[in-house]
């Protein structure tokens, strides 16, 4: 007897259970997205009819049901989020921000960021594997104890100092595949005092060191015995310790992940993460409106994406820094190794127009700094502000009264490349600078700013939230990329004024005063007029408020590097 | 006609052969490469190194061809760079739901596209019917797949709710059981997840479809008019043959022959059509892993779903070629 309508879903659902347990077959992947609306009554807008098809193959399957369905079918709390497929779920091995935002729910690192005042702050870590830490009085060795009793999923055992060491080392050694090892490079040797006591000797201090044992990229612990054992097969058989377990992958359709019970802060609430890979955002839209799917992963947060997502009542949690979009002047290059060019063309972009356009209202901020806020160090820059006759003088004066045309300046198809380039385009043109685009692959692009084809580069990215990582990638020398010595580095700007800061500041133990230092850099990177930052823009969700809650603010009320979620198990289903 | 076929099937080694030797070389001539698209901004010097070694990419690129010609006949098409998956197991897992696509569009772009073609150019005097099926058929070649796909998303699955919003069904399940013969013991299961493909499949088959219905309706209006204006109409009616019997016994089956080589074609235009469907109704299936596989340089398993595009195509055209000694027995294959 059948108390009330059943979906569809469930009762395919269970009656693959009783086959799988009656021909003892393994229950196969489903592509239907798993509870859906119907059962919940939560979707955003109410078009809720039955529908007759749905009716029609629904009757075939009543037909074989003998009993009802479960109680638990019915009551499980289930998140079904939006997104792209993750490439793997090996947390060392991808750069791809749904792979970084979905392993965030299945691994912790031995530090993560603190929660203070309500708010997750970039300014502080606090514990989280490891449950205490001290440093040698010469600052190069961190002795972390390990919590104990902390459980691996599915039954690979305690977590104890073994699985740090292999996590580290198999990034330091540059296992196949992995990415972040040039993040531990600052590692000298890892030693296991005892099973719960790790001693991690360094080459020289690291003022960075717990921010780079967050659970983020290299800092995530995996599970020595796992990856052992599956081999090149770990990517989609991830073991962790984080609050949910990998259940199964169905390529190109979802990866499913269930709550963990042995979870060391306790089970969390949600018994199910479906995770659906949706490359169209319309049609994450249209499954939010219509309540298939209750967190949207965007692409991209426009204006007309942010008025729907608020027309059906659904929110958008907004996590700094996110992004920041910046231009870099290639200042050895022609006509821009004049300072009065780059000057100009400071003057010409109108950034506030930029980011008016592109993110309207609350969406972004008008970057205030080459390096964003939230990192540690960050400082406000002033920036030449937009003076089209002032930019045309400048020009004049350089020996360009009619400007300049740059032909063949290469630009991403992807993101918000074109987008900013086109708006960025026009600008110039205004003062004479015409800039013929040619718009390639993402890949092709990365390529050809790599071999200095682009006399400026527009340019993205999230990085670890402090001044000496960031500026080291985008201002150190050793990273001038030179097709010559294949050096494909990122300071696009060839920069060479900040080496003897950066230098300084890997060495400095006091917080002060590497603040100064950070500050200084900043300062002479607005003197010579190498980088003009655009847009913060934050990291951003869609959600069914209705249906998923959080404990922190929308707007900034958490800080998130790739993932948006910093603790997923504090997410709620609201029934 | 045997020897005609084995003729054709030698005939189609060579133009296997070409087509995955250009999609190898086309593949590396492109500009960036699968560790710049995998790592992007954090591609150091040493890291991209590392990575091209552990992908085998930096061998010289004759040996990577013969390594990748030897192993294609095989039918080894390696491991996906990017997800690590067997592309043999990759493609196999795809391909039911690309196929099962193109079959249910070719069928709604049949029975929608040939009756509109054919009454339009039997009615081409009926401004009120022609014009009325030509704008029908104007507005299916004008409206882009992925337009029509959102539109018919809108309204069908938001708004009405008959129809889900994503997902391919559980296909995967109806082609267990039918190897396992599960279906036999238990067809109502088997019936249910037939259902339950159908009713994934519904919308995007018919976004797909009525694009296609009206290439087809298009071509077979210019074949019907071809035929009707043949002679032998004109003998069949002066026999005084009534007009149903003119067309259904002497006019369609000369119309076939045309027909049927458009819908060798069209078997090429469906699967190109199945990237953005599967896109945008986010189904899986071998459109959009091609389209994401080419983006992220994926070379193994870009060029493992072209071998496959390509051997489907020649596959279809030569059953085309076997089925015009079918319809006109006039034609034979020596």
């Amino acid at each position: 007897m059948i108390d009330h309508p059943v979906p569809l879903t469930v009762m395919l659902a269970e009656r693959q259970r009783r086959r799988a347990i009656s021909s003892r077959a393994e229950p196969r992947s489903s592509s239907r997205p798993g509870p859906h609306h119907h059962e919940r009554g939560k979707s955003m807008s109410s078009h809720h009819r039955s529908p007759w098809l749905l009716a029609l193959v629904g009757a075939l399957a009543v037909c074989v049901l003998a009993g009802s369905v479960p109680a638990e079918a019915q009551r499980k709390k289930v998140v079904n989020i939006a997104a792209k497929e993750p490439d793997t779920l090996d947390p060392h091995t991808s750069i791809l921000g749904q792979t970084q935002a979905i392993v965030r729910f299945m691994y912790r690192g031995l530090t993560r960021f603190a929660i203070k005042d309500g708010k997750v702050t970039t300014a502080e870590v606090e514990p989280d594997l490891a449950e205490s830490w001290t440093l040698s009085s010469d600052g190069t060795v961190w002795t972390f104890k390990l919590r104990k009793g902390v459980q691996f999923h599915k039954g690979f055992g305690e977590f104890t100092a073994e699985d740090v060491k292999f996590s580290f080392e198999r990034q330091m050694n540059r296992a196949p595949g992995t990415r972040f090892g040039v993040n531990l490079g600052v590692i000298k040797s890892i030693e296991i005092v005892d099973p719960h006591t790790v001693q991690i000797a360094l080459k020289a201090f690291d003022p960075i060191f717990l921010l780079r044992m967050v659970g983020y990229q290299q800092g995530y612990i995996v599970s020595k015995k796992a990856v052992e054992k599956f081999g090149d097969q770990y990517k989609w058989n991830p073991v962790g310790t984080g609050p949910f377990y990998f259940d199964r992958h169905s390529p190109r359709e979802k990866v499913v992940l269930k709550a963990f019970d042995k979870f060391l802060g306790g089970r969390p609430q949600i018994d199910e993460v479906q995770w659906f890979d949706v490359p169209e955002d319309a049609t994450k839209l249209i499954g939010l409106e219509k309540g298939t799917f209750d967190l949207l992963y965007p692409e991209a947060v426009t204006a007309d994406f942010a008025d729907q997502v608020k027309k059906m009542g659904a929110v958008i949690d907004r996590r700094g820094p996110g992004g920041q979009e910046r231009f870099y002047i290639d200042m050895t290059k022609p006509p821009f190794d004049d300072i009065r060019v780059r000057r100009a063309f400071m003057h010409a972009i109108d950034r506030k127009a930029i980011k008016e356009t592109l993110y309207p209202g609350d969406l972004a901020r008008v970057a205030s700094s080459c390096l964003p806020p939230g990192y540690f160090g960050h400082v406000p820059m002033t920036f030449p502000e937009y003076d089209p006759e002032k930019a045309r003088k400048l020009l004049a004066e350089a020996g360009h009264p009619n400007g300049f045309t740059i032909k063949n300046y290469f630009i991403s198809k992807s993101f918000f490349y074109p987008k900013v380039l086109t708006l960025a385009q026009e600008q110039l043109r205004k003062v004479g600078i015409i800039v013929e685009l040619q718009v390639v692959e993402h890949a092709t692009y990365h390529e050809n700013i790599r071999k200095n084809l682009d006399p400026f580069v527009l340019y993205g990215g999230t990085r670890i939230t402090d001044a000496d990582p960031w500026l080291s990638l985008f201002f150190d020398s050793k990273e001038i990329p030179d097709p010559a010595t294949g050096n494909k580095g990122t300071n696009f700007a060839h920069y060479r004024a900040i080496d003897d800061l950066l230098a300084a500041g890997r060495v400095e133990r006091d917080v002060k005063k590497r603040a100064a230092i950070y500050a200084e850099a900043q300062k002479r990177i607005e003197r010579d007029l190498v980088c003009l930052p655009l847009s913060d823009v934050p990291g951003q969700w869609a959600r069914n408020p209705k249906r998923v809650s959080t404990p922190f603010d929308p707007d900034y009320g958490e800080f998130s590097l790739h993932y948006s979620y910093n603790y997923p198990e504090l997410l709620k289903v609201l029934n | 006609m045997v020897q005609y076929l084995v003729r054709r099937l030698v005939i189609a080694v060579p133009m296997l052969l070409g087509a995955v030797s250009i999609v190898f070389f086309a593949m590396r001539i492109l500009p960036g490469d699968p560790c710049m698209a995998m790592m992007g901004d954090q591609a150091t010097t040493e890291a991209l190194a590392d990575c091209t070694k552990n992908l085998g990419l930096d061998r010289p690129l004759l040996v990577q061809y013969v390594d990748y010609l030897w192993r294609s006949v095989q039918l080894d098409f390696g491991t996906s760079l990017r997800e690590g998956y067997p592309v043999r197991e990759y493609i196999g897992r795809m391909f039911p739901h690309t196929l099962v696509l193109v079959v249910a569009s070719a069928v709604v772009a049949a029975l929608v596209g040939i009756p509109i073609g054919i009454i339009s150019a039997l009615k081409r005097r009926s401004p009120l019917i022609d014009y009325p099926l030509r704008i029908f058929a104007l507005l299916g070649l004008s409206m882009p797949v992925f337009w029509l796909g959102i539109l018919l998303l809108i309204f069908f699955s938001l708004r009405l709710d008959l129809f889900p919003l994503i997902g391919g069904g559980d296909l995967d399940g109806v082609l267990d059981m039918i190897r396992s013969g599960e279906f036999l013991s238990h067809p109502a299961d088997f019936l249910a997840g037939v259902g339950d493909v159908l009713y994934h499949l519904t919308l995007p088959a018919l976004a797909l479809g009525f694009t296609l219905a009206a290439t087809v309706s298009r071509l077979s209006r210019s074949a019907m008019l071809e035929v009707i204006s043949q002679d032998y109409i004109r003998t069949a009616r002066a026999k005084g043959q009534r007009e149903r019997a003119v067309v259904y016994k002497h006019a369609f089956r000369n119309m076939m022959v045309p027909l049927l080589t458009i819908i060798g074609l069209f078997v090429a235009i469906a699967l190109t059509g199945t990237v953005l469907t599967e896109t945008v109704f986010t189904r899986p299936g071998l459109g959009k892993m091609l389209v994401d596989a080419i983006g992220a340089r994926d070379y193994p398993l870009a060029q493992g779903a072209i071998t496959v595009f390509t051997m489907i195509i020649i596959t279809v055209n030569l059953a085309v070629d076997m089925l015009y000694a079918v319809v006109d027995p006039r034609i034979t294959y020596k």
